[in-house]
């Protein structure tokens, strides 16, 4: 809510618009009996002249009210569209400043929702509020009161009507509640076993499966008819109720009334006022009801994006960080990690267990291990992408948490186990690290990764536009280019997490030879499936769930780690022999 | 035009069967509708009574009586009973057929897409023909609800206020209903301003959640190349495009609430204002007057109902139409084709594949000239580079595809000769990608031999080395296999797979190796499991493990969609031709 209030005063001007436009819609739905009650009085009383001046005034008000609700509805979408859009530009700047631990505790799809289904509803709920939140207990009570001001000595059958009408709802939404639950959770399994269907659908139909898949969707969709029956009778009983309440409260009145019409027959004219508020006030407690329904979604939303509006900025380096550095003179003598360890949030036993080895500037260190031995853990964390839970990474003597990260991400280049590219030209992406590479330095960096032949082949080269989600590019081409981007930059330091897997066994060789040749001075951490692409790394670690538990060269690994030997024995077969 | 056809055929095609119910509705709607518009000329005579019987009591001498009040207010009371009980009873009705007919229309979907062949789901994405179920049916489901019957009733009540306004006063009946016209004009047009402002809303919108989805999933480069400004800065015009186009389409759909409310408050200021008027200048019986006013405040409030409900239906409506549409579309789509009457018996010879020629679209032929020969109880490995027409081969096998030319022939019959399921269960497949189902695991096993007894289920298991697993669970066989669980990792979904096609007992089999990376425990299982299920079985692979490669009685090498080699791995090798280089650069046989 306090969220809400701080994006909605920039807009203080236009919300007394909109809210004094709603209130005078409001005010001249009320007022308009209290002038029939006149108009009536003047009938019995053969006042001509009082109709025709009420009558202008009865029209007049007809007419501030349409503006007014034009009014009020044009500067209600107004300051909730505007609201919205402030607030997901405020969520989007937030979340660019989370760290990827923090994008990834949320999940990068859950965010997307956040950012869009839920301040959809926000705005929805910013909207209804302008609209309706104020006019609806405005028209009730108004209505209320009037209704008892025009007929005081009928107070009882107004408050008696609407507490049938309130205790009756709560009867039948009672009743309702407990299919609500039951509803959503056979529509899931609805889902679900639609979703299976159409995944398996080789399986079901080699299998001969058709009939009882069938049965089985047949049975969860006959017990959702069940309840949706019973649903709908429900709500079908309800309107009718509460018809039948007010218009019992009407005959009431009228009974009532004509008890003591002898004594004031001035009541005559009042009836109809009456009834009209009384019909006033079962309109307001059905939007009521809707919108009690509909707020409660849109603050459900709210919460959620005031979670990560609240959340902390993690950072990576120390406040102090200092200056920007020299990225010619980063990296000169080594890297050196010590005692790292990682735990993801909420995981009771870390991925990494302290960790230490030492790197020295141009070198190539390899890294093996079987799934889940935390390697690619430990190239996010040399990235500096993920945040040590212990231990200290120092470069070049200097722990690396005096350097900023945007720096450090200057001169460190990674390329991750799934290949990512945006949608643009193949230039766009390929400049994301290094914006002002020249044509010479991507033309390069293409023919290095292996790309050069596809994207030659395309008549607009570099120009060409990658699709979402990189639909026109192969596996193996992604791959390519998102090696390509990490080499424009010239890093410093190239980190590849199992960067060449979709790339055949040739080019994957001479991807190989280029970074030996012409990056030989990039220190270069090289983490791989295949121990033929680290076979000649200066220094192996081999990682075994979180622990290293070997280090040396290929040799030495062979001579004396069980696992390494374990693992070169498993892909010999593959043929990791010859290469 | 053609579009509401449609949708109408398949409304009707649904609401067929339920045609006494609606009758029964229909009945109930028009004497609920009828009583409900007598009602009020009930009110206003108690209101004449009442005015008559103060008259009487102010003027010395009258006679005053409540009688004829208190019979009005009874008929009153009286009708509008009626009316609610009319209105409960066909509302009663029409949940049930509009639950019971959308349950039927899901029923239908899900047995329709049974029918479909593998290319219509090859060519539509899960997420689509998903949102058939959960978006288009459930847009339809509101509007049988909310809108279909409601254009019924409303209809109904429009009508028939404009009936009994005639009756009551014509001219009074001309005046409430002057602004109509102008009303539902102006309904109109703003609805379908509003449906392209909508549109244009929805166009910016997704623009931007595609932006927003990208950008995030690919948070981490982001944060590697330090792009976060970069993506602040473009994704300001976006957001500012979905805020222009939102406030028009927002202002537009959200007017006509208040507009309606706005013509309403109008209307019954003309009908106060001209009826009192009337009363007074055509020197009419005040009693009667002031009943006759009352009378028309009531009908045009409810007069104005049906105008304001039928335009607010709409967008539903249009929804719904939308969802019938692309329903109707799938159960139009071509059906598996399944003519054949020929049962297939055990496997006694082979399966031999004679120029076979395919392609998914005409203009790109996958396979050319395929000839295969495989005798009974051989085993065939198909290797060749990514594209080379592997998998297809074994999409043609099974019948999920027909062939273009050439022939496929099973024991001497052609394949297309077979009823399909007869083919179906003598040939089993084993994917790369193993699909389970949110059952237990015994129901996976089983899944293509519902009745198999535990023993036969233990049995396939312990083939596939998955048992020992299964007996550590503390539900054992009845564990659930769920989707988002990570009791099973891939090689045990893998290992799952392989009991479950063991159980079937097929002839013929079909396997499309696993290239995921497991651990070299798994694997090692997996390796055995396959031998296991090959073992005395005639089969298919589309090989990636060398060691599998070399096991194979007859190696055929597809390359662009030819059969470049065949032969033995010795044959092949001494051949020195593509197999051979191959094995010797140690390409990836992917």
């Amino acid at each position: 809510m306090g969220l809400l209030l701080t994006y909605a005063k920039p807009y203080w001007k236009k919300i007394i618009v909109a809210v004094l436009s709603v209130t005078l819609l409001a005010a001249s739905t009320l007022a308009q009996p209290q002038f029939l009650e006149k108009m009536m009085t003047a009938i019995i009383q053969d006042q001509s002249d009082v109709i025709l001046k009420n009558g202008v005034f009865l029209l007049a008000l007809a007419f501030v009210g349409i503006a007014a609700g034009i009014t009020g509805t044009y500067y209600a979408s107004q300051v909730s569209q505007g609201v919205a859009a402030d607030i997901r530009r405020a969520e989007y700047e937030k979340i660019q400043a989370f760290s990827l631990q923090q994008v990834q505790s949320y999940s990068s799809a859950n965010l997307v929702v956040r950012l869009t289904n839920d301040i959809n509803q926000v705005q929805q709920l910013v909207m209804q509020m302008l609209q309706m939140v104020l006019r609806v207990p405005m028209m009730f009570l108004g209505a209320i009161i009037l209704a008892i001001w025009t007929l005081p000595s009928l107070w009882w059958v107004v408050l008696l009507m609407i507490a049938l009408i309130v205790l009756s709802s709560k009867r039948i939404f009672s009743m309702m509640g407990g299919y609500f639950g039951k509803i959503q959770q056979l529509i899931d399994q609805n889902n679900t076993l639609a979703q299976e269907n159409l995944a398996g659908v080789r399986v079901v139909k080699s299998f001969n499966q058709q009939g009882q898949e069938e049965a089985s969707f047949a049975d969860n969709t006959n017990e959702l008819t069940a309840v949706n029956r019973r649903i709908g009778y429900l709500f079908n009983l309800m309107f009718p109720i509460f018809m039948l309440i007010s218009y019992a409260a009407i005959a009431a009145a009228l009974l009532f009334i004509s008890t003591s019409i002898k004594e004031a027959p001035d009541q005559l004219a009042k009836i109809t006022p009456f009834i009209t508020y009384l019909n006033q006030i079962l309109m307001a407690l059905l939007m009521l009801g809707m919108i009690s329904t509909f707020a409660s979604r849109g603050f459900v939303s709210l919460k959620r994006i005031g979670s990560v509006m609240a959340e902390e900025t993690a950072r990576l380096d120390k406040e102090a960080a200092g200056q920007p550095i020299d990225k010619a003179a980063f990296l000169t003598k080594g890297l050196r990690v010590e005692k790292l360890s990682f735990t993801y949030p909420k995981a009771k036993e870390p991925v990494l267990k302290d960790l230490s080895f030492e790197l020295a500037a141009g070198q190539t260190l390899g890294i093996v291990g079987s799934t889940g031995s935390g390697k690619s853990t430990l190239a996010l964390l040399l990235a500096r992408l993920y945040q040590p839970t212990a231990g200290t990474m120092t470069i070049d003597g200097e722990d690396v948490q005096n350097i900023q990260a945007s720096d450090w991400h200057q001169a460190v280049g990674i390329v991750m186990q799934k290949p990512v590219l945006f949608s643009g030209s193949i230039e766009k992406n390929l400049r994301m690290g290094n914006p002002d590479a020249s044509q010479e330095e991507l033309a390069a960096a293409v023919r290095a990764a292996q790309a050069e032949d596809f994207v030659q082949a395309y008549p607009d080269g570099l120009a060409h536009e990658i699709s979402e989600r990189s639909a026109n590019l192969s596996g193996g081409q992604k791959q390519r280019l998102s090696l390509a981007r990490a080499l424009v930059k010239k890093p410093r330091l190239l980190i590849l997490d199992d960067a060449t897997s979709a790339l055949d066994a040739r080019s994957e060789k001479r991807v190989q030879e280029v970074l030996e040749k012409d990056f030989s001075k990039t220190t270069k951490v090289i983490i791989a499936e295949k121990i033929a692409s680290i076979i000649h790394a200066n220094q192996i670690l081999v990682l075994d769930e979180g622990r290293i538990v070997g280090v040396g060269s290929h040799q030495d690994l062979l001579d004396q780690s069980p696992i390494y030997q374990e693992i070169y024995a498993s892909q010999k077969g593959k043929g990791a022999d010859h290469e | 035009m053609n579009k509401l056809k449609e949708a109408i055929a398949y409304f009707i095609n649904y609401l067929k069967p339920y045609w006494k119910g609606l009758l029964v509705a229909a009945v109930f709607v028009l004497a609920g509708t009828y009583a409900q518009i007598k009602a009020p000329l009930y009110l206003g005579d108690a209101i004449s009574a009442l005015t008559k019987y103060v008259t009487a009591a102010l003027t010395p001498g009258g006679h005053a009586s409540l009688n004829d009040f208190y019979q009005a207010l009874l008929a009153m009371v009286l009708f509008y009973l009626l009316s609610e009980i009319g209105l409960v009873l066909s509302g009663l009705v029409i949940s049930r057929v509009s639950s019971d007919s959308v349950g039927q229309m899901r029923l239908g979907l899900f047995s329709n897409l049974q029918k479909k062949t593998i290319r219509y789901f090859d060519s539509h994405q899960d997420g689509k023909i998903l949102s058939l179920f959960t978006s288009d049916l459930d847009n339809v489901f509101n509007a049988m609800n909310s809108a279909v019957f409601q254009i019924f009733s409303q209809g109904v009540l429009f009508l028939g206020i404009i009936w009994m306004m005639m009756e009551k006063s014509l001219t009074m009946a001309l005046v409430t209903m002057a602004l109509s016209p102008l009303a539902i004009l102006v309904a109109l047009l703003i609805v379908n301003k509003a449906r392209k402002q909508i549109e244009q809303q929805q166009q910016a919108t997704g623009d931007l959640n595609g932006y927003i989805n990208e950008q995030l999933s690919g948070q981490a480069v982001l944060l590697a190349e330090g792009q976060q400004r970069a993506s602040i800065d473009a994704f300001a015009p976006y957001n500012d495009k979905v805020r222009q186009a939102s406030q028009k389409g927002q202002f537009y759909s959200g007017l006509l609430s208040p507009l309606m409310q706005g013509f309403s408050l109008l209307n019954l200021a003309i009908v106060i204002f001209f009826g009192s008027w009337l009363v007074l200048h055509n020197g009419m019986d005040k009693a009667a007057g002031l009943s006759l006013i009352v009378v028309f405040v009531t009908y045009s409030q409810q007069y104005f109902q049906p105008i304001s409900q039928l335009t607010a239906i709409y967008n539903p409506l249009q929804l719904a139409i939308t969802g019938a549409n692309r329903i109707r579309d799938v159960e139009q789509k071509p059906n598996e084709v399944n003519d054949g009457k020929k049962v297939a018996g055990p496997l006694k010879d082979g399966v031999v594949l004679s120029h076979v020629d395919f392609a998914y679209q005409p203009e790109r032929p996958i396979l050319k000239d395929v000839s295969i020969d495989v005798k009974k109880g051989q085993m065939v490995a198909l290797v060749g580079p990514t594209g080379s027409g592997k998998t297809t081969v074994m999409n043609l096998l099974n019948r999920f595809y027909d062939l273009t030319a050439g022939e496929i022939t099973y024991d001497g019959t052609s394949l297309a000769d077979f009823d399909l399921r007869s083919l179906r269960s003598r040939v089993g497949i084993v994917l790369q990608e193993s699909v389970v189902f949110s059952k237990s695991i015994r129901d996976n096993i089983a899944y293509g031999k519902p009745d198999a007894s535990q023993e036969e289920v233990e049995e396939a298991a312990k083939q596939a080395n998955i048992h020992d697993f299964i007996m550590t669970l503390p539900q054992g066989y009845e564990t659930m296999v769920t989707g988002a669980d990570n009791l099973f990792s891939t090689g045990q979904k893998q290992l799952l797979s392989i009991a479950r096609t063991i159980l079937t007992n097929p002839d013929l089999l079909i396997l499309d190796e696993a290239t995921a990376n497991v651990d070299t425990v798994t694997e090692e299982k997996i390796q055995r499991a396959m031998e296991n299920v090959m073992k005395d079985r005639t089969s298919f692979v589309i090989a990636h493990r060398l060691k599998t490669i070399l096991s194979a009685d007859q190696i055929v090498v597809l390359k662009d969609g030819r059969v470049i080699e065949k032969g033995s791995h010795d044959q092949l090798i001494a051949q020195k031709g593509f197999y051979a280089e191959l094995y010797y650069n140690q390409m990836v046989f992917d």
